[in-house]
């Protein structure tokens, strides 16, 4: 479950809008807002692919401008990954023809 | 995992963000140690795009878990994309390359072979292209994202090993324009200044480039400035397609394609008319030139009065208006700071130096360079164009620390510092890269080796191109990490580590060289380039009997791939080959690169320069050693790079000139070609990480919704792509983003039907001889209603 600290940004005059609209998304976590449009968030999805999804979803706002990411934590996929347990073999995928 | 833990490391997330937004979270600092527990944390630069972010790696056991910002970097100041986020994940892939495979016969299977057998082959095929044909008959195309040391061993073998100039790189299809632009116009490869530039900037100059979605780091750094400082600082966009870059822009000129050389000569004769000019600047640094001719400022004054504001609307297309044209001028002439960035809008052009010449015409012509907030500054797609390539001796005509190979002075240099005969390298410069792979197609070229890149896919035209990969007589080698198009045409296909599996140097957009270090083992039997390179040379060397091949890998015998190896390759590098030239690089040895978390701008002659981070604006006295060190007079600015042997500022008369196609009643739409932010290049990396896949499974073409209506075309409709050269098939965008009369499709795809290349243009610039990627005429037809379609991946 993928966590990842991120800095959103909007136009100043925005921002009360934007906050309001994150709220709505149970997969963000709000932790402070300042005068300049810079939004401090939490994100947790169940995958990367969420976060990928929310990502983009945030990035199609009217408002947001830029989704800065800081901090990525992946250990729990990541492991599974490593277990040969992952999920996340993309559409299409071959082996390598040998 | 347990619900302690997560709150830790929510906790960490959450004070790294706010300490990014200089806020203060009353949260107990000590969930950061707990969220680091059995983390080592392992810096480096980011695997993708020029911007050169540096990031810290997070290892577990042996296997990545987690991605942070370096917050001092002078880069990214810790901020990363989406896109720079999931790299990690090339890592351990299922798709890994982890053996060497052969086939006699590129109609065969794979099988799977030893190293020993690989460079055995290796060695022999390229043993008797030797023989055959000598130095012209062999040829390396290598990579932008190779590190410095790959590039530069790579090329000492090709031509101190083989005698042959037949060193190419992809950059070819990037960056050859702004190489060229550079040297005309300052005299000296790479920019004045650099992205510290961003913060004290009053105008940004974004013309043919989408840095939202393209470089979203330094997009942020430019947005911040303008939120910051609504009323203060203008930002102009400039660009045939409305993009994510134009919604901060306060104004957006959109011009047909092509027609820019116009609209920035008519920027040129505002400043003149209007006098926005710097006399004094002009008169101190400035030389006119048109063609071989020196010139003066009458002249020029004459020559861009032809482009009045009016009349240079029409030509653009009546998108915008005289007055736009008159205050997009005024703003970029008297702001106290304009930088000016772009990226292949302007490159990928059969006019591409001109139209660099004529960006930095408006810098020189208003003095807007050399002082802080000002420069002209080109913006790089790879994360080691610039250093590896430019600077390493990566393309045909260039040797190590920007010297000419047609030089016999600076070939004279190179052979002493490599301890091989005086006269090894050859004098001619080999082939550039839409030439080599025309000889491929020839079978001139009979041995080819091609290094982390796919040009079945990335070149132009790319159907005739190919005819000539799929020849059973010409013997290719592919080094990468992942199966693409181009080893499906590959003889032989070795496995190579990825990022921080491996050490070396990326240097990025600004002459910044940042080192990484290994930090976990490669799958399988996944080798450093740096081995590979080596193990084939001594080969080589016996096969034909040649000693001066062995005195090629002679420095670097013996020493551990890991880290020794490079570390030995950098320091030959940096030690020998930029001393003394405008690259210099002496100051920056791995130790320095180590103790640096953003690395170093070159030039840096001594290790305790090179501590200080380097060079941020070149040329000028007191901020530059080299201008102190190269000075001639009393003047504040020293321009000594090589090129221009008056050391000064070039001023360039260059009209406006069709491109090689434009539409007409049988091929009536420019088509213009592009990335999208979730990918990247040929999509061999970028296609393998899930998320990013189906964020962006297939490529598709954004239609203006006037031109979509004209054809009957709706959203998602199957539309075909016709030019002269090639057909795509593809699903429709239809969006307010291309200019009314232009398509624009995305380049990543590898699924037949919607490989944008087999459509777009090879004619090159005369001088840079990059090819013309951004324009070129297609029909456009609906086909179909929306049909289901899967994403492709070779594999």
């Amino acid at each position: 479950m993928p966590i990842s600290g991120v800095v959103i940004s909007c136009s100043p005059g925005h921002r009360y809008t934007v906050i309001k609209n994150l709220n709505a998304y149970k997969s963000v976590e709000i932790h402070g807002a300042d005068h300049r449009g810079n939004i401090v968030t939490v994100l947790e999805t169940d995958s990367s692919e969420e976060m990928e999804k929310l990502i983009e979803r945030l990035n199609n706002h009217d408002h947001i401008l830029n989704i800065g990411m800081t901090y990525l934590n992946i250990e729990d996929e990541a492991e599974r990954m490593a277990r040969g347990e992952t999920t996340t073999k993309p559409f299409g995928f071959k082996a390598p023809s040998v | 995992m347990a619900q302690t833990r997560r709150e830790f490391i929510k906790k960490a997330a959450a004070l790294s963000a706010a300490s990014y937004a200089g806020l203060d979270l009353s949260i107990d600092r000590g969930s950061v140690a707990n969220a680091n527990e059995n983390i080592s944390w392992h810096r480096g630069s980011c695997r993708l795009c020029g911007v050169g972010c540096r990031v810290e790696l997070g290892v577990k056991n042996g296997n990545p878990v987690g991605l942070r910002g370096v917050p001092e970097a002078r880069t990214n100041f810790g901020y990363l994309c989406m896109k720079g986020m999931h790299f990690w994940k090339c890592m351990g892939h299922p798709d890994r390359l982890v053996k060497p495979l052969y086939r006699k016969k590129k109609t065969d299977t794979f099988k799977e072979i030893s190293w020993d057998e690989a460079l055995n082959i290796a060695a022999d095929e390229f043993a008797k292209a030797h023989k055959e044909g000598g130095g012209e008959a062999v040829a390396y195309y290598g990579s932008g994202q190779a590190l410095t040391e790959e590039t530069y061993f790579f090329q000492k073998i090709m031509r101190g090993g083989l005698q042959s100039n037949n060193v190419e790189g992809n950059p070819r299809l990037c960056m050859a324009s702004a190489v060229g632009g550079y040297l005309t116009s300052f005299g000296a490869d790479e920019p004045i200044g650099g992205y510290s530039d961003i913060e004290k900037a009053h105008c940004f100059f974004i013309i043919g480039s989408n840095t939202a979605e393209a470089h979203p780091v330094l997009f942020r750094r430019i947005m911040r400035r303008k939120l910051d400082n609504p009323d203060t600082v203008k930002v102009i966009n400039v660009d045939p397609r409305l993009s994510q870059t134009s919604r901060i822009a306060d104004k957006h000129l959109q011009f047909k394609p092509g027609t820019d050389l116009a609209l920035l000569n008519a920027m040129a004769n505002v400043i003149i008319e209007e006098k926005l000019y710097d006399e004094d600047f002009l008169n101190k640094y400035t030389t006119f030139k048109s063609g071989k001719e020196t010139v003066d400022f009458e002249a020029y004054k004459a020559q861009v009065a032809e482009y009045t504001p009016e009349k240079v609307v029409t030509i653009c297309g009546n998108s915008f208006s005289a007055d736009d044209v008159r205050e997009t001028a005024r703003w970029f002439a008297n702001s106290k700071g304009t930088v000016s960035l772009w990226t292949m809008g302007l490159n990928q052009r059969k006019q591409g130096v001109w139209a660099n010449n004529l960006v930095h015409n408006l810098h020189i012509l208003t003095g807007q360079l050399l002082k802080d907030g000002a420069d002209s500054l080109s913006l790089t797609g790879q994360p080691n164009a610039c250093g590896g390539v430019r600077e390493g001796g990566g393309l045909c005509h260039i040797l190590p620390g920007h010297r000419p190979v047609a030089n016999e002075k600076m070939r004279t240099q190179v052979e002493k510092a490599w301890g091989v005969p005086q006269g090894r390298i050859p004098p001619k410069p080999g082939l550039h890269t839409m030439a080599m792979f025309s000889a491929i197609n020839d079978a001139r070229i009979k041995a080819i080796w091609i290094n982390c890149t796919s040009p079945v896919q990335s070149l132009p035209n790319c159907n005739l191109y190919n005819k000539g990969m799929a020849r059973e007589d010409v013997f290719i080698i592919t080094t990468d990490i992942f199966h693409t198009l181009t080893t499906q045409t590959a003889n032989l296909v070795l496995p190579t580590c990825f990022h921080f599996e491996k050490t070396g140097v990326y240097g990025c957009t600004e002459r910044r060289s940042q080192l990484t270090k290994k930090a976990i083992e490669p799958p399988g039997d996944a080798k450093p380039e740096v081995w590979i390179i080596r193990e084939w040379a001594r080969k080589l060397s016996e096969k034909l009997n040649d000693p001066v091949i062995a005195q090629c890998i002679k420095p670097f015998e013996g020493l551990e791939e890991g880290y020794e190896l490079p570390k030995a390759i950098w320091n030959e590098y940096s030690q020998k080959l930029t001393a003394h030239r405008d690259n210099d690089l002496r100051g920056a040895t791995y130790e320095v690169l180590e103790q640096m978390k953003d690395g170093v701008q070159w030039p840096a002659p001594t290790e305790e320069y090179a501590l200080t981070g380097g060079t941020v604006k070149k040329f000028v006295k007191g901020r530059d050693p080299m201008a102190d060190t190269e000075s001639k007079d009393d003047l504040p600015y020293q321009f000594y790079g090589p090129a221009h042997p008056d050391r000064k500022l070039w001023i360039w008369l260059r009209d406006q000139a069709d491109p090689e196609e434009i539409p007409d009643s049988e091929y009536p739409f420019y088509l213009s070609t592009g990335r999208i932010i979730d990918h990247w290049h040929t999509m061999s990396m970028t296609g393998r990480v899930p998320e990013l896949l189906r964020a962006n499974p297939y490529a598709h073409v954004e239609i203006n919704p006037k031109d979509a209506q004209k054809l009957g075309i709706k959203p998602g409709d199957m539309v075909e792509l016709t030019s002269r050269r090639g057909v795509n098939i593809m699903p429709a965008k239809v969006y307010e983003g291309p200019v009314e009369g232009m398509v624009f499709a995305y380049w990543h795809d590898q699924h037949k039907d919607r490989m944008i290349n087999k459509v777009t243009k090879d004619a090159i610039d005369p001088g840079s001889k990059e090819p013309e990627f951004k324009i070129c005429a297609v029909r456009v037809k609906r086909v179909s209603g929306p049909q289901p379609l899967k994403p492709y991946l070779v594999g």
